[in-house]
């Protein structure tokens, strides 16, 4: 069967690996390879070495959106997985009503769009502000992060919750039958018992988050766009500024090499991740 | 037993306030979109509508004629529709003849698709809007094929994880019966394949339905908008912000996102679980 | 009207990689499949295959997983690639005829239904893909769901049918096509013992209502017993015996076909064939055996001459009697174990350190209680005259040349 189906590769293979080449492959190398240019457009590029990289590193706004994305994105890892796991128990647990409708609507957000959320969140952040006596969004550093961190949550904490009860109820009713028998209060079976199982379902949320965290883009711009100067930009949107919004020609390749720093940054995470929680994943 | 009854009750009336205060915020947008223009402000955000204030169904109408709704969400659909389907043909095709042929080259191609699930956006976004434009696939119409390009990672990915649970005699059993490769697909492969096409059909929906920074960057936006570039416009500073329709845009682009998920809520759900679960 | 000849059928997998991936389920034992020959060229899964198997021939090939039986069948099927030799329907080379056009129909063992189709659309699929008239369709259907009694459930899907309802969708998908020739692998082994039993004799009498040549491979020494008009033994690529049912059992060719059929499995023990003119006599350091004189005339016809020749003797525990304690050349053994099947007594003896299994009729073993049969106590057994089979230590072939 397999001999006959290699010569059908120009249908089964070809559109998916042609526009992989053109949409995928060919950018990426090409942005690799741009990365040490400089350039305006990518007709005349002209090689300059590694002197984007410097550029980029010893830029203030850069490294101001690097911790800042790192802070952000520890934050929103512990608070959505905390919180979607905790609403998850409650959801599994035996006799709660109208867990059904609850998890219904706080799985909703997530089916928004990120400017579409920045915005509601926009709207309804300033009115808060105004109310209270405070500073509005654009000029107010401390109520975009937070702000930016309260959107994240209301989105995600939904999708993280989903994917929870999902992990829990998979976990073979005979361990937590074998802790009741064995005298185990529901304390030590929610440690001893349901996390250890849980493993690979928080090594998938806690991937997911950061990541989720980390690439950023939509949102940001659309509560803050980084306003008051640059202070709540994280790092796409710092690479997006950088390549769209600064006059002169040797931004573009500066924004090019800050891309390539963040795509290996995010690729590092991701492995980095697995590895780390793959090790505590209970074998069966 | 007691103590569990009356725990399950405070838990109850707790989520229920919780989820009320969750989808208040859509509330307050659909409150704000009634309202006419003056009486939006940051500090009365939280006002009710009352008759002083009340625009009626004003804001959508202007939404829908003047500020190009109507057409951003037909380009949108268009897009959407157009960049799914091809998706979901062309991936779980190439899918189901990388797991099977599984040579050099397959598997190389393979490690590609999942590589390129890891890369963010910001890495390509120059390169591949160029690309695009040099190639004239910057109209609603064919940035299908980029979407397909872009999308196909996770799509072949998530098909091909699933083409390994199908037990290979299944597809001898039709080869036996007559079946050549492409009838084998259609009339086995396909079939059996459903459930991942409902939930690779989803998530991909969800993502290019949403997606801002794509279309943004491919296609020319003077010309084509779609809702979320619409709705960024409104606050791009382009001169006097609309809020009253911007506050409709809104509501019409929330709406039909809540009609199909509570229509769907299942294959939404377990979709949106089993991509995450495999990827 | 279908004959098959192999020819010198050869499988080689290029390197032990493709091997595992072409074998997707099998991969699990790969400890059991380090037997295999390994050339320059790759792993050898089947040696030199010569066989004809006759129209309406039921042919068996049984042996250990991993042995090359269904690469055998799946090279005859099409679905694999025949490395070297010729494979023959009705005097026509069809190495490289694709699957579909060698008129055969297959039966695999989780009988790879399409999930997505009723039973009747899967019965129906292979005709309506040959463009068949409807009509000719259904009544095909129908009349094979009558022979297999599946009429009432044409209209429901795999999932809904119990493991035995869907074997005989299995077969009846192969029925509808009327092909040359039946091709099932290991079809039976998903069933649970019951049904099991209840199938094979279902399929016994298939295979007299429908006109076709079977090649049926088993790991089940019962199926291929019961079943199969002949029997191909293998293990580990090669062909170890080709026979009716009756001449594997009474006729192994070597050491490995006599413990692999039959059950229980046939006693083995090291023993020196002492001859003495035209007699021959079996010793061990416990006890002597005399060889019947018909086996005698064989060995002498095969060649057995030397005086004393080093052997592992067999015997089948069907083929034991109990006798009289100390009776000329009894043998005497401990009861290790004795396990009651309902019919038969499975009596474990140790003989001198090595075990021997008994299978006696209860009835005979009840009669003998008054001797009290306990664990520990004494057994007397003889074997029965010509029940004695004698292999090369070496070689592991029997002694007697058939």
């Amino acid at each position: 069967m397999v001999k006959s189906l290699r010569k059908w590769w120009p249908l089964f293979l070809l559109p998916t690996a042609l526009s992989f080449a053109f949409g995928f492959v060919i950018p990426f190398a090409e942005g690799l390879y741009l990365s040490f240019c400089r350039f305006i457009s990518i007709s005349n590029p002209k090689f300059v070495g590694v002197s984007n990289y410097v550029a980029a590193l010893s830029d203030p706004q850069f490294s101001h959106a690097f911790w800042l994305t790192a802070l952000f994105t520890v934050v929103i890892t512990v608070l959505i997985n905390v919180i979607a796991l905790a609403i998850a128990l409650c959801f599994t647990r035996k006799g709660l009503r109208g867990s059904n409708s609850f998890r219904t609507v706080f799985f909703m957000p997530n089916l928004i769009g990120g400017i579409v959320l920045g915005y509601i969140w926009q709207i309804l952040i300033n009115g808060v502000l105004t109310n209270v006596g405070q500073q509005l969004l654009a000029l107010n550093t401390a109520a975009g992060f937070w702000g930016l961190v309260i959107l994240m949550l209301w989105q995600q904490i939904g999708y993280m919750m989903i994917i929870y009860i999902a992990g829990l109820q998979s976990i073979p009713s005979d361990y937590l039958e074998a802790a009741k028998v064995d005298g185990a209060t529901a304390w030590q079976t929610l440690w001893k018992v349901k996390i250890p199982n849980l493993m690979p379902t928080i090594t998938i949320c806690l991937f997911l988050t950061i990541t989720n965290g980390f690439k950023l883009f939509d949102q940001n711009l659309a509560l803050t766009g980084g306003a008051p100067d640059h202070s709540t930009e994280l790092l796409a949107l710092n690479i997006y500024n950088t390549f769209y919004a600064r006059a002169g020609a040797k931004w573009m390749g500066i924004g090019q090499a800050k891309a390539v720093i963040f795509c290996i940054l995010v690729i590092c995470i991701s492995m980095i991740q697995l590895k780390a929680t793959q090790s505590k994943e209970v074998q069966q | 037993m007691q103590r569990e009854k009356i725990t399950n009750r405070i838990l109850t009336v707790f989520f229920t306030v919780l989820s009320l205060a969750w989808i208040y915020p859509m509330v307050m947008i659909l409150m704000n979109s009634f309202k006419q223009g003056t009486a939006i402000t940051t500090a009365s955000a939280f006002d009710p509508v009352t008759a002083a204030t009340s625009a009626g169904f004003a804001n959508y109408i202007s939404a829908l004629t003047k500020q190009g709704f109507a057409a951003a969400f037909g380009y949108t659909l268009v897009i959407t529709l157009t960049s799914v389907a091809l998706i979901l043909v062309c991936c779980s095709m190439c899918a189901w003849y990388v797991v099977r042929v599984n040579n050099k080259f397959c598997k190389a191609l393979y490690y590609l698709f999942v590589f390129s699930m890891v890369v963010p956006f910001q890495m390509l976004m120059f390169t591949l809007s160029s690309l695009a434009d040099s190639m004239g696939l910057n109209t609603p119409y064919n940035i299908c094929f980029i979407y397909l390009g872009f999308g196909a990672g996770l799509a072949v990915f998530m098909f091909a994880g699933f083409v390994k649970t199908i037990p290979l005699e299944i597809e001898e059993a039709a080869t036996i019966d007559g079946c050549n490769p492409v009838q084998t697909f259609f009339h086995v492969v396909l079939p059996i394949m459903k459930p991942t096409y409902i939930s690779v059909g989803i998530l991909e929906t969800m993502w290019v339905w949403n997606d801002y920074l794509l279309p943004y960057l491919v296609l020319d936006s003077t010309k084509y908008k779609t809702i979320p570039i619409l709705i960024q416009y409104f606050r791009g500073g382009y001169g006097h912000v609309e809020l009253g329709p911007m506050m409709a845009c809104i509501m019409m682009t929330i709406l039909p996102i809540v009609i199909v998920y509570l229509l769907c809520q299942r294959f939404i759900i377990s979709g949106v679980v089993s991509g995450a679960v495999k990827g | 009207m279908a004959e098959i000849v192999l020819k010198n059928i050869k499988k080689i997998y290029p390197n032990e990689k493709t091997k595992k991936h072409r074998f997707g389920k099998k991969a699990k034992e790969p400890e059991k499949k380090s037997n295999l020959q390994v050339t320059d060229e790759g792993v050898v899964a089947v040696q030199d295959f010569n066989l004809t198997v006759h129209d309406r021939e039921f042919v068996v090939l049984v042996g250990p997983s991993g042995c090359g039986k269904s690469t055998t069948l799946r090279m005859i099927a099409g679905l694999e690639d025949i490395s070297s030799g010729d494979l023959l329907i009705d005097g026509k080379r069809v190495n490289d005829v694709a699957p579909k056009d060698r008129d055969i129909a297959m039966v695999f063992q989780s009988y790879a239904l399409y999930p997505n189709m009723t039973v009747y659309e899967n019965m129906a699929f292979t005709l309506k893909l040959k463009k068949v008239d409807p009509k000719v369709i259904d009544e095909k259907v129908r009349a094979a769901a009558e022979t297999l009694g599946i009429t009432q459930y044409l209209d429901r899907k795999p999932k809904a049918l119990s493991g035995g309802q869907r074997q005989r969708v299995a077969i009846g998908r192969a029925i509808v096509r009327d092909p040359k020739v039946f091709l099932m692998d290991e079809p039976l082994s998903n069933l649970d013992a019951k049904l099991r039993n209840q199938m094979r004799a279902e399929l016994i009498k298939l295979r007299h209502k429908v006109n076709g040549t079977f090649i049926y491979v088993t790991h089940d020494q019962t199926e291929a017993m019961t079943l199969g008009d002949r029997i191909v033994v293998m293990r580990d690529g090669f062909v170890q015996q080709i026979g009716t049912p009756q001449e594997v059992f009474n006729h192994p060719a070597n050491l490995f076909v006599a413990g692999f059929i039959g059950m229980p499995q046939m006693n083995f023990f090291p023993a020196t064939l002492v001859r003495d003119g035209a007699s021959y006599q079996l010793k061990t350091p416990k006890f002597t055996v005399d060889i019947a004189p018909d086996t005698c005339k064989k060995l002498a016809a095969s060649g057995v001459d030397a005086a004393k020749t080093d052997v592992t003797a067999g015997a089948r525990p069907e083929q034991i009697e109990l006798v009289a304690p100390g009776e000329k050349g009894a043998i005497c053994g401990k009861i290790v174990v004795s396990e009651l099947m309902g019919a038969t007594v499975h009596v474990h003896a140790d003989v001198n350190g090595s075990e021997f299994v008994l299978v006696i009729n209860t009835v005979d073993f009840d009669k003998s209680k008054g001797s009290s049969f306990g664990i520990g106590d004494d057994i007397w057994f003889k074997f029965e005259p010509d029940a004695v089979h004698l292999f090369d230590k070496e070689t592991e072939k029997n002694l007697i040349q058939a």
